[in-house]
C-alpha cells in the first residue's frame, strides 16, 4: 500500500511540475539582469521598469482588462438568459441549440477567428475596439451557456411558477428565484468567460485593427526578438489571475450567503465602473478617427525603431496606425480578407505576388527625393523590375552562423555541406522553413532555388533527409537566436540580420554565406491600391529612407540598411566587426525567391513535412 | 351552498395534436372543498394550471367572480397553489419562503413577521423560522408550502396531489389537517388527487374526470352510491358491473332475470349497465337467492371476507363478514335500492 501511495504522489508531483514549471521559468527569468531567456546572469527589475515605461503595453493592459470585463458581463447576461429560456423549450429545439452552441467551443479557434473577421469585413465594421469586444462576447457566450444550462436543468420547473403564483412578475421570478439558484453556474461561466477573454490571442488578432491591441497581441509581437519584458508582462498577468482565482475561492463562499444583500452602494459602484470602462473604450477608438490624416502601416513584428513613428507623426501632424504581422502569408490573408492598409512592408516574393494580383499602386518617385541615397545594389530586382511599386527597406542574405571556438575555419569552404559534416553532428539548428531549407539543399546541389523541376526537387528532398538522418539537426524558429547567444550549439542557419544581432550579443559567433550561393532577400515598402492618403504614404516612405531615420532604424533592428550612408556608417562604426551586416550579392549563384505556383508550393510543403516527420 | 366563485365554461386544451381537455364545464363555490379525481393523465393538473394561470385554455372561458380571467397572468390572480413537489425555494429559509409573497407586496416587516408566525402556528411548525427548507421532512415541507400559499390570503387555494409524496400514515394525518385548515380559513380549496379514498373523505364535491372529460360531479355519497357510468363505478371502489336492459321504470333485466330497482327515467328496453357493490351483496341459502353460484375463492381481508362466487354467466365479488368455504353452492341476494342502473358507456 505504501508503495502505491508513493507512486501516486510522485505522479501528482510530476503532473504539477509539467503544468507549472514553464510558468515558474517565465517568472524567474523575468528577474534576469541580462537579455538571455535561457541563462540566468543576475537578478534585477530591469524588465519591469522597461515594461512600465512602455506605452504600448500600458494601452494593451487597458484594452485587455476593459474588454475582458465588458465581454464577461455582457456574455454572462446573454448566456444566462439563453440557458434559462432554452430550458422551457421542447427537446428538439434544445438539442439543436445546444449542439449549435457547441460548435464555437469545439471549433478550432482559428476558424472562428477568420469567420468573425470576414463577417466584420463584409458588414463594413471599422475594426478595432468594438469589433474585438463583439468577437469576445460572441466566443464567451457559448461557454456561459454550457456552464449555466446544467444548473437550470436541475431546477424544479415549478419554481418559477411558484414565484409567479405568489405574485412575482416574470422578471422578479428570474431575479429573486432562478438566478440565486443558478448563481454558481453563472459565476463559473463568468469566470470562464473572463479568463477566455483576458488571454485570448487568435480571435483578437484577426478581428482587431487600427492599432487596438490586447496583451496577447503585444506579447506575440514581442516574441520575434529576445525581449524579456514578455516575461515580466507574463508574470504580472499570472499574478493577476492567481489573485483573482484565490480571492474568488476565498470570497465566494461568503458571497454565496449574502448575494441578496449586496449593498446598493457596491452595486452602484460596479455599474459606474462598467459604464466608465465602456465609455473609455469607445472614446479610445473614436479618438483615432477624429484626426485628419491617418496612415495605416502594416509591417513585420519588431521590424522598426518605434520612435521613428512618433517623430513622423509629429513632423507631419498625422496619426500612424501601426500594425504588425508574423509572416508574409498572414499579411496576405488579412489583406485578402478586405482589411485596408496604406503602406505594407512585405518581402520580395510576396511583393511579386501582390503586384500580380493587383493589390498595389505604383509609387511616384518624384515624391521620394531621398531615393537618391538608396544603394544601387538593392534596386531593380526581379520581384519588381524598375522599382515601379516598391522602395527597399532592409535586405540581407541567408547564411550560417557558427561558433568560432568550435568550428574549424578550414571547414567553412564546405559551404552548405558544412551542415552535413559529421564532426558537428547534433550540434546544429536548421531553420524551420520549407523554402529556406530547400534553398539550402538546392544550392548545395548546384540547382536554382526557384526550380520547378521535379527531379531536382526530389534530389533536394533526399539531401535534406540524409542530413536529417546523419546529423540530428534541430528544426527551430525564433528561439535559435537566443540559443546561439547562449552558445548552446555551434551551427545555425539564420538570416543575416538575426546573425548581426546575435554576434553583437555574443562575439564568439560569426557568420558566412556559403560559396554555392544563397538567398538574397529584400523587404520593401509598397503602397496599396486602396491607399487614399497617397501623399502621406509617399512622405512616410521618404521619411524611412531619410539618412537619419535609416541609421536609427538599422541600429535598433540590426538588419542591413538599403540606404548607402547608413550602410557605410554601420560598417565603419558599431558593426565593423560584424560580417553579416555586409551583404555580398556579387556571387552570380545568389538568387531572389520568386513567386511560387500554388502547386509547386504544395509540393515543397508536403516534402518538408516528410523531412520533419522522421 | 353560497356564491359561485369560479366557472369553467367549455374549456378545451390542446398540446400539439393531442386534446387533453375536451369541454370542461364546472362551477366552483365559495368555501367549497372540491376535488378533481381521475386516473393519471386525465387532465387534472392541466385544469388546475389553467385556473392558476400557468396555461391558457385553447378555447372556453374561466370566470372568477363573473369576470373572464383566462388571459390574466398568475401573479395577478387571487389564487395560490400548493405544488405537487412543493416547489419551495431552496435558497431561502422557512420564514423567508413563507414571506416571499408578502415581501413582493412590500408589506411592512413587522406585519410580515407576525403573519408568518401565525401561519407557522396554524400548520404546526412553530419555531421553525430559521430552518433550511431542504433539510425538512416531506410532511414539514408540505406544511411550509401550505403556509406559503395561505399567508397571502387567497380566495382559492389549489392543491395538486399535495400528499402524493408522503407515506401512508402521515398522509392520513395531513388529510385530516388539511380539511381542518380549510374550515379554519374558510376559503375554497380545489384539490387534485388520483386517490379515490382521499377524495371521498375530504371533499364537499368530487369531480370525476377521465380522458379530458368530466364523468360525474357530486357529493362523495352520490358519487359512491349513484355512479353515473361504468368508469365512475369502477374508479370509485370495487364493483360488479353487469350489462342489462331497462325493461321499464323500476324494473331491470340482467343475467336472464328481472329485478326490482329504484331507478327510472330510462327509455323502455334501453341497454344499460348495472352496478352491484360487493358490500351490498349477501350470501344466502340457494333457495332464498336471486342468483345462484358456487364459491370459487375466499380471502380474509381483515374486517370482512372477499368471496368470489361463480354463476353461470360471470363471477360476482362479495364482501361479507360471513365465511363461506370454496366449492359450496350458495345464493346471492340484494335489495332493490342496491341495484344502481347507469347509462351504458361507449368504449370501456
Ligand atoms: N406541457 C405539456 N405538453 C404536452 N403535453 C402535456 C403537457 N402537459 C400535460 N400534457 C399531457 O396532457 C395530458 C394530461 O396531463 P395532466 O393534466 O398533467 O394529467 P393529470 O394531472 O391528470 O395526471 C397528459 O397526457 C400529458 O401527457
Ligand atoms: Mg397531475
Amino acid at each position: 500500500m505504501k508503495k502505491k501511495s508513493f507512486f501516486s504522489r510522485f505522479y501528482v508531483v510530476l503532473c504539477l511540475a509539467f503544468f507549472y514549471l514553464p510558468i515558474l521559468v517565465t517568472m524567474i527569468f523575468s528577474f534576469n539582469s541580462s537579455k538571455s531567456l535561457t541563462r540566468m546572469t543576475g537578478v534585477s527589475l530591469r524588465w519591469y521598469s522597461e515594461l512600465i515605461n512602455n506605452v504600448e503595453v500600458a494601452r494593451a493592459v487597458y484594452v485587455s482588462l476593459s474588454i475582458a470585463i465588458l465581454a464577461t458581463v455582457i456574455s454572462t447576461v446573454l448566456g444566462t438568459i439563453t440557458a434559462i429560456g432554452l430550458s422551457s423549450h421542447r427537446k428538439i429545439v434544445k438539442d439543436i441549440v445546444l449542439n449549435v452552441n457547441n460548435i464555437p467551443i469545439l471549433n478550432p479557434e482559428i476558424v472562428t477567428a477568420i469567420g468573425l473577421m470576414l463577417l466584420f469585413s463584409s458588414a463594413g465594421f471599422r475594426k478595432g475596439y468594438l469589433t474585438m469586444l463583439l468577437a469576445h462576447i460572441a466566443f464567451c457566450t457559448p461557454y456561459v451557456i454550457t456552464s449555466v444550462y446544467p444548473k437550470v436543468r436541475s431546477l424544479d420547473p415549478n419554481l418559477a411558477n411558484a414565484a409567479m403564483d405568489l405574485g412575482a412578475t416574470p422578471f422578479e421570478a428570474l431575479t429573486k428565484v432562478i438566478v440565486p439558484m443558478i448563481k454558481e453556474g453563472v459565476f463559473a461561466g463568468a469566470l470562464l468567460a473572463f479568463t477566455m477573454s483576458f488571454d485570448d490571442f487568435v480571435i483578437s488578432y484577426f478581428v482587431t485593427g487600427n492599432g487596438v491591441k490586447n496583451i496577447s497581441i503585444v506579447v506575440y509581437n514581442m516574441t520575434k526578438r529576445i525581449n524579456p519584458t514578455i516575461n515580466a508582462l507574463s508574470t504580472i498577468v499570472i499574478v493577476v489571475i492567481i489573485v483573482v482565482l484565490v480571492s474568488v475561492n476565498v470570497f465566494l463562499p461568503k458571497l454565496e450567503k449574502r448575494t441578496d444583500h449586496i449593498h446598493p452602494r457596491v452595486r452602484r459602484g460596479v455599474t459606474i465602473f462598467l459604464v466608465a470602462a465602456l465609455c473609455l473604450g469607445l472614446i479610445r477608438c473614436g479618438s483615432i478617427s477624429s484626426q485628419n490624416h491617418v496612415l495605416k502601416v502594416y509591417n513585420a513584428g519588431e521590424y522598426i525603431d518605434l520612435s521613428l513613428l512618433d517623430k513622423f507623426q509629429e513632423e507631419y501632424n498625422c496619426t500612424v496606425v501601426y500594425e504588425t504581422f508574423e509572416s508574409n502569408e498572414m499579411m496576405y490573408t488579412k489583406l485578402a480578407s478586405g482589411e485596408s492598409y496604406d503602406v505594407l512592408i512585405p518581402s520580395d516574393y510576396m511583393i511579386e505576388r501582390l503586384i500580380k494580383e493587383d493589390y498595389l499602386q505604383p509609387l511616384d518617385w518624384d515624391l521620394i527625393p531621398n531615393a537618391s541615397g538608396l544603394m544601387e545594389e538593392v534596386m531593380d530586382k526581379s520581384y519588381d523590375p524598375g522599382n515601379k511599386y516598391s522602395c527597399p527597406y532592409f535586405w540581407g542574405s541567408v547564411g550560417i552562423l557558427y561558433d568560432r571556438n568550435i568550428v574549424d575555419q578550414a571547414d567553412l569552404s564546405e559551404g552548405w555541406e558544412l551542415l552535413k559534416d559529421p564532426k558537428y553532428k547534433g550540434d546544429l539548428y536548421m531553420y524551420d522553413s520549407e523554402r529556406d531549407s530547400f534553398m539550402i539543399a538546392l544550392k548545395a546541389l548546384g540547382y536554382s532555388m526557384n526550380t520547378v523541376n521535379e527531379d531536382e526537387i526530389r534530389e533536394a528532398y533526399e539531401w535534406l533527409v540524409e542530413q536529417r538522418d546523419t546529423m540530428d539537426p534541430i528544426y527551430a524558429g525564433d528561439d535559435i537566436m537566443d540559443n546561439m547567444i547562449s552558445g548552446n550549439k555551434a551551427i545555425a542557419v539564420v538570416y543575416s540580420g538575426d546573425a548581426s544581432y546575435t554576434i553583437s550579443e555574443n562575439p564568439d559567433m560569426d557568420y558566412f554565406t556559403p560559396n554555392q550561393g544563397t538567398n538574397i532577400w529584400y523587404d520593401a515598402m509598397v503602397m496599396t491600391r486602396d491607399c487614399s492618403e497617397t501623399d502621406l504614404a509617399h512622405a512616410f516612405i521618404n521619411f524611412m529612407i531619410d539618412p537619419e531615420s535609416a541609421i536609427a532604424n538599422t541600429e535598433e533592428i540590426g538588419y542591413t540598411s538599403t540606404v548607402k550612408s547608413a550602410y557605410d556608417a554601420m560598417l565603419d562604426g558599431t558593426y565593423a566587426e560584424i560580417s553579416s551586416y555586409l551583404v555580398d550579392d556579387s556571387d552570380p549563384r545568389n538568387e531572389i525567391f520568386g513567386y511560387q505556383d500554388p502547386k509547386i508550393k504544395q509540393k515543397y510543403a508536403e516534402l518538408w513535412t516528410k523531412v520533419k516527420a522522421q | 351552498m353560497s356564491n359561485k366563485l369560479i366557472e369553467l365554461k367549455d374549456l378545451t386544451k390542446n398540446f400539439d395534436d393531442q386534446q387533453v381537455l375536451r369541454g370542461i364545464n364546472l362551477d366552483i363555490y365559495e368555501n367549497e372543498f372540491l376535488t378533481l379525481l381521475g386516473p393519471s393523465g386525465c387532465g387534472k393538473t392541466t385544469t388546475l394550471r389553467i385556473i392558476a394561470g400557468f396555461e391558457e385554455p385553447s378555447s372556453g372561458e374561466v370566470l372568477f367572480n363573473g369576470i373572464e380571467i383566462s388571459k390574466l397572468p398568475p401573479y395577478k390572480r387571487e389564487i395560490n397553489t400548493v405544488f405537487q413537489k412543493y416547489a419551495l425555494f431552496p435558497h431561502l429559509n422557512v420564514a423567508d419562503n413563507i414571506a416571499f409573497g408578502l415581501n413582493l407586496k412590500k408589506v411592512d416587516k413587522s406585519v410580515i413577521a407576525q403573519k408568518v408566525e401565525r401561519m407557522l402556528k396554524m400548520v404546526g411548525l412553530e419555531g421553525f423560522e430559521k430552518r433550511d427548507v431542504t433539510l425538512l421532512s416531506g410532511g414539514q415541507q408540505q406544511r411550509v408550502a401550505i403556509a406559503r400559499a395561505l399567508v397571502n390570503e387567497p380566495k382559492v387555494l389549489l392543491l395538486d396531489e399535495p400528499l402524493g409524496a408522503l407515506d401512508a400514515k402521515i398522509r392520513k394525518q395531513m388529510q385530516f389537517e388539511l380539511k381542518k385548515i380549510q374550515q379554519e380559513v374558510g376559503i375554497t380549496f380545489i384539490y387534485v388527487t388520483h386517490d379515490q379514498e382521499e377524495a371521498l373523505t375530504m371533499s364537499d364535491t368530487v369531480v370525476v374526470m377521465n380522458n379530458g372529460e368530466i364523468q360525474q360531479i357530486g357529493s362523495p355519497i352520490d358519487i359512491y352510491n349513484e355512479p353515473e357510468n361504468r368508469f365512475v363505478a369502477n374508479f370509485i371502489g370495487e364493483s360488479n358491473i353487469i350489462e342489462g336492459v331497462m325493461v321499464k321504470d323500476f324494473l331491470v333485466e340482467f343475467d336472464g332475470f328481472r329485478f326490482e330497482c329504484v331507478d327510472k327515467g330510462f327509455e323502455e328496453m334501453e341497454e344499460i349497465e348495472v352496478v352491484l357493490r360487493p358490500e351490498d351483496l349477501d350470501i344466502v341459502a340457494p333457495e332464498d337467492a336471486k342468483l345462484t353460484g358456487v364459491v370459487q375463492n375466499t380471502t380474509f381481508k381483515g374486517v370482512h371476507y372477499e368471496i368470489l362466487v361463480k354463476t353461470d354467466l360471470r363471477i360476482y365479488k362479495v364482501q361479507t363478514t360471513d365465511y363461506a368455504e370454496p366449492g359450496r353452492k350458495v345464493g346471492l341476494s340484494f335489495e332493490p335500492e342496491d341495484v344502481h342502473v347507469m347509462y351504458k358507456m361507449g368504449a370501456y
